[in-house]
């Protein structure tokens, strides 16, 4: 092939745009060494190639669909006694119930508290999933994990069943006692000065509201908690001994997490005197107006939590990667990619007998993964041994679809016109299109539904063969026509 | 190419679908047995029935680490090449992972972990078949939307089916249970298995010429594509193995095994269907 042919080749809008898709993506991968002479990129590693864990976690709880003939409050507050557990009211005809009951087990306590279930599933309404969300990302930053990940696995009726935490750099022992470790929350009383002395634990709290605004609709906000019993005697005796019911702007409540202060504040005065009268079991702390009250209110809760979640979570899977097999499985899934193109080659050497076929067809297909790892970086996607396997698929295809053009053009042995050509190309391009749509189609419901890990597998097949079909098959059809008719 | 020849003139279809027919039937009834001694067609593995996986590389022996987990539902051990050992936990309850979580980063700390729960497994094994039926439905939609003839396009799908279903009894012959992993490489064979199909009822429908010459023109761009497929998968499967990579190990064998079997529904199943079809006078 002459200049001008080569010139008029890489001018064709085809060829350009793959060149052009080929040169951004290595600019996206950005391969370069760091100071300590590492080859690095910007394509991030999923778990399963580098040191780290994830758990998915499953909620004890039921999001209910109901009717009943009842008042909305009363039936609920009937419904919370006699199941011994918060009731949320979703909207208007779901309820979230946040402890585990089997719907056979649900259906006699809803006719006896007169409603009855329309819908059942396990989970947790979408509000409180990003509840928990919040409160596991609170207690893993307040860690210094670096790189952590928490995302809610909420299906397409808004109900949530799982929560995954994905941990890179801890390994599965410290994830487990991340996720499952408790704080130590105090409630205190100031006595003189910054001095205090201890009235209660964490655990004479027994339930927490999420944040409210009392009165309603006045942009006041504050948390709502309520304590034991035996808390509630607590509250009030440490309360009237250091002296913060007679006086309660010198003796302000200070909450403790930890033994840092994350709240402290005076006892209203309807509280301090209902106090004087006797036990008090529900209390708020109302922490102010506006967007930063919204914000204190919510940090309390997760604060008075002690990040204990609203609802009970079982570990439904998890799992981790030391950093040398993580090392190592990397290694391996570049020597399979390699060697899998190699060996497409050869058999396509041996089939066609002529470089200037073979060549071309590796390096589009080459160039095909490379435009991929460069939609992974450019994305953030993380490559993990699924996806990898995904990439393979994709060479595997592509290789099968270069072959359908090449045998339709060369059809009976002959070069053919451009006109000719053309026919056939687009007769090829036909079959490869019927072809690449079948994948698409098989890939799409692992890629739509969070299988866990194949979602990544499916992402990348339909990527793949999509790159393939508009930007990659084309410019092959031009470029092995340059060099047949040459 | 030449190195395989394609006598598809000397057969009748009769002749041409007859073996792939007796092997689907007795695949289908490897499947049912299966399916009656366990209550799944293809044995789950630990993504679905819900357990602990765990690789680790060390020089330790069976018994060893046997005496090491031996307060552990330990159900299997298997190796691989390079010290690879593969080890599998029934499932426990959260308190017993934990420890031994704690067990295996002290003993092993190099180890790759693993855990589904079984309620957690029931759910991916729900979507699983899911996906896979609708990855089925949504292909044979597509094969019709192209053909728009009934039997040619009912014969692509057709041999699909049989490469699914003979992949999947030979899976519980070579014992390749069901994992995410395979249940992703049976999707890819769906798209795998009609490539060479659709290539095929093209050229027979779509071209001018003798039947006999389209047959054996479709055959040799076919066998070219499923030979790179397979060389491609080939190199998967040894490095992966080499490697110890269990997932990837496992995807590479169900895609190798698939592919043979598509060598042999496509061009006796599929190519035997059309011949039929075409004598009959369905092609042009």
């Amino acid at each position: 092939m002459n200049t001008s042919a080569l010139k008029a080749l890489v001018s064709d809008w085809r060829v350009a745009m793959l060149i052009i898709l080929v040169i951004l993506s290595v600019v996206a991968i950005f391969p370069h060494y760091d100071q300590n002479g590492n080859m690095v990129s910007n394509i991030q590693y999923g778990l399963d190639l580098q040191q780290g864990s994830w758990l998915q976690l499953e909620f004890r709880a039921e999001v209910v669909g109901f009717t009943t003939d009842r008042s909305l409050e009363e039936f609920i507050t009937d419904l919370s006694k006699k199941l011994d557990t918060e009731v949320i009211l979703v909207d208007p005809t779901h309820l979230e119930i946040r402890k585990y009951y089997s719907q056979e087990a649900l259906e006699p306590i809803f006719t006896a508290a007169g409603g009855k279930i329309n819908t059942y599933q396990q989970g947790v309404s979408k509000s409180t999933a990003e509840d928990v969300k919040r409160i596991l990302e609170n207690k893993i930053n307040t860690l210094g994990t670096k790189d952590a990940k928490v995302n809610t696995l909420t299906g397409m009726n808004n109900i949530a069943r799982y929560i995954r935490v994905e941990l890179a750099g801890v390994d599965m022992k410290q994830a487990q006692e991340i996720v499952g470790k408790q704080g130590k929350f105090e409630i205190r009383v100031q006595t003189v000065g910054n001095q205090s002395e201890h009235v209660l634990f964490g655990d004479a709290i027994t339930s927490v509201e999420n944040p409210s605004q009392v009165p309603a609709g006045s942009d006041h906000w504050g948390v709502g908690f309520t304590l034991s019993d035996s808390g509630a005697t607590a509250f009030r005796n440490g309360a009237i001994k250091y002296g913060a019911t007679v006086d309660p702007a010198n003796h302000y409540l200070v909450m403790l997490l930890d033994n840092n202060t994350v709240y402290s504040a005076p006892l209203s005065e309807d509280l301090a005197g209902k106090l004087q009268a006797g036990d008090i079991r529900k209390l708020y702390a109302s922490t102010g107006m506006g967007k930063a009250g919204t914000q204190q209110a919510t940090t309390l809760e997760i604060h008075l939590r002690a990040g204990a979640l609203p609802v009970d979570v079982t570990i439904a899977g998890s799992g981790g990667v030391s950093a040398p097999l993580g090392e190592r499985y990397k290694t391996m899934a570049l020597l399979a990619g390699i060697f899998a193109l190699i060996t497409v080659g050869f058999v396509i050497y041996f089939r066609y007998r002529e470089p200037s076929i073979v060549l071309p067809m590796v390096l589009i297909n080459a160039s095909e993964i490379v435009i991929l790892l460069g939609i992974i970086s450019l994305i953030k996607f993380q490559l993990d041994l699924p996806t990898i396997a995904g990439l393979i698929a994709v060479v595997g295809t592509g290789i099968d679809q270069l072959v359908v053009i090449t045998d339709e053009i060369l059809h009976e042995g002959k070069v053919p016109s451009p006109n000719l050509y053309l026919k056939r190309l687009s007769r090829a391009l036909g079959i490869i299109v019927v072809a690449a749509a079948t994948v698409v189609i098989a890939m799409l419901p692992l890629a739509l539904m969070d299988l866990s890990t194949l979602k990544g597998f499916a992402i990348i097949t339909i990527l793949g063969v999509l790159i393939g079909v508009l930007v990659t098959r084309p410019a092959y059809g031009k470029i092995i026509m340059q060099i047949l008719s040459k | 190419m030449g190195f395989i020849k394609y006598d598809i003139e000397k057969y009748s279809p009769k002749q041409l679908v007859i073996i792939p027919l007796v092997i689907l039937v007795i695949a289908l009834i490897l499947l049912a047995l299966n399916m009656a001694s366990t209550g799944m067609p293809v044995t789950p593995g630990i993504d679905f029935s819900g357990g602990t996986a765990v690789t680790v590389f060390s020089s330790d022996t069976r018994d060893q680490i046997q005496a090491t987990f031996s307060e552990y539902p330990l159900i299997g051990i298997s190796e691989g090449v390079n010290d690879g050992k593969f080890l599998k936990f029934s499932s426990m309850d959260d308190a017993k992972f934990k420890s031994l979580t704690s067990l295996i980063t002290q003993k092993y700390p190099d180890a790759k972990i693993d855990q589904i729960g079984e309620s957690f497994g029931k759910t991916l094994q729900y979507q699983a078949l899911v996906a896979l039926l609708f990855s089925f439905i949504g292909m044979a939609i597509v094969i019709f939307l192209a053909f728009r003839t009934f039997v040619p396009a009912v014969a692509v799908i057709l041999s699909a089916f049989a490469d699914m279903v003979m992949t999947a009894a030979a899976m519980n012959i070579v014992g390749i249970p069901l994992s995410l992993g395979t249940v992703a490489a049976l999707l890819m064979l769906i798209g795998y298995s009609v490539d060479s199909d659709i290539l095929l009822t093209n050229r027979v429908l779509k071209r001018q010429g003798k039947l006999n010459e389209k047959l054996a023109g479709a055959f040799n761009t076919g066998i070219t594509m499923t030979t790179t497929t397979l060389a491609a998968t080939i190199a998967l499967f040894l490095v992966s193995w080499f490697g110890s990579v269990q997932i990837l190990m496992e995807i590479s064998a169900v895609l190798l095994i698939g592919l043979v079997f598509d060598i042999l529904n496509t061009w006796l199943t599929n190519a035997g269907i059309l011949k039929w079809y075409a004598q009959k006078g369905g092609v042009k």
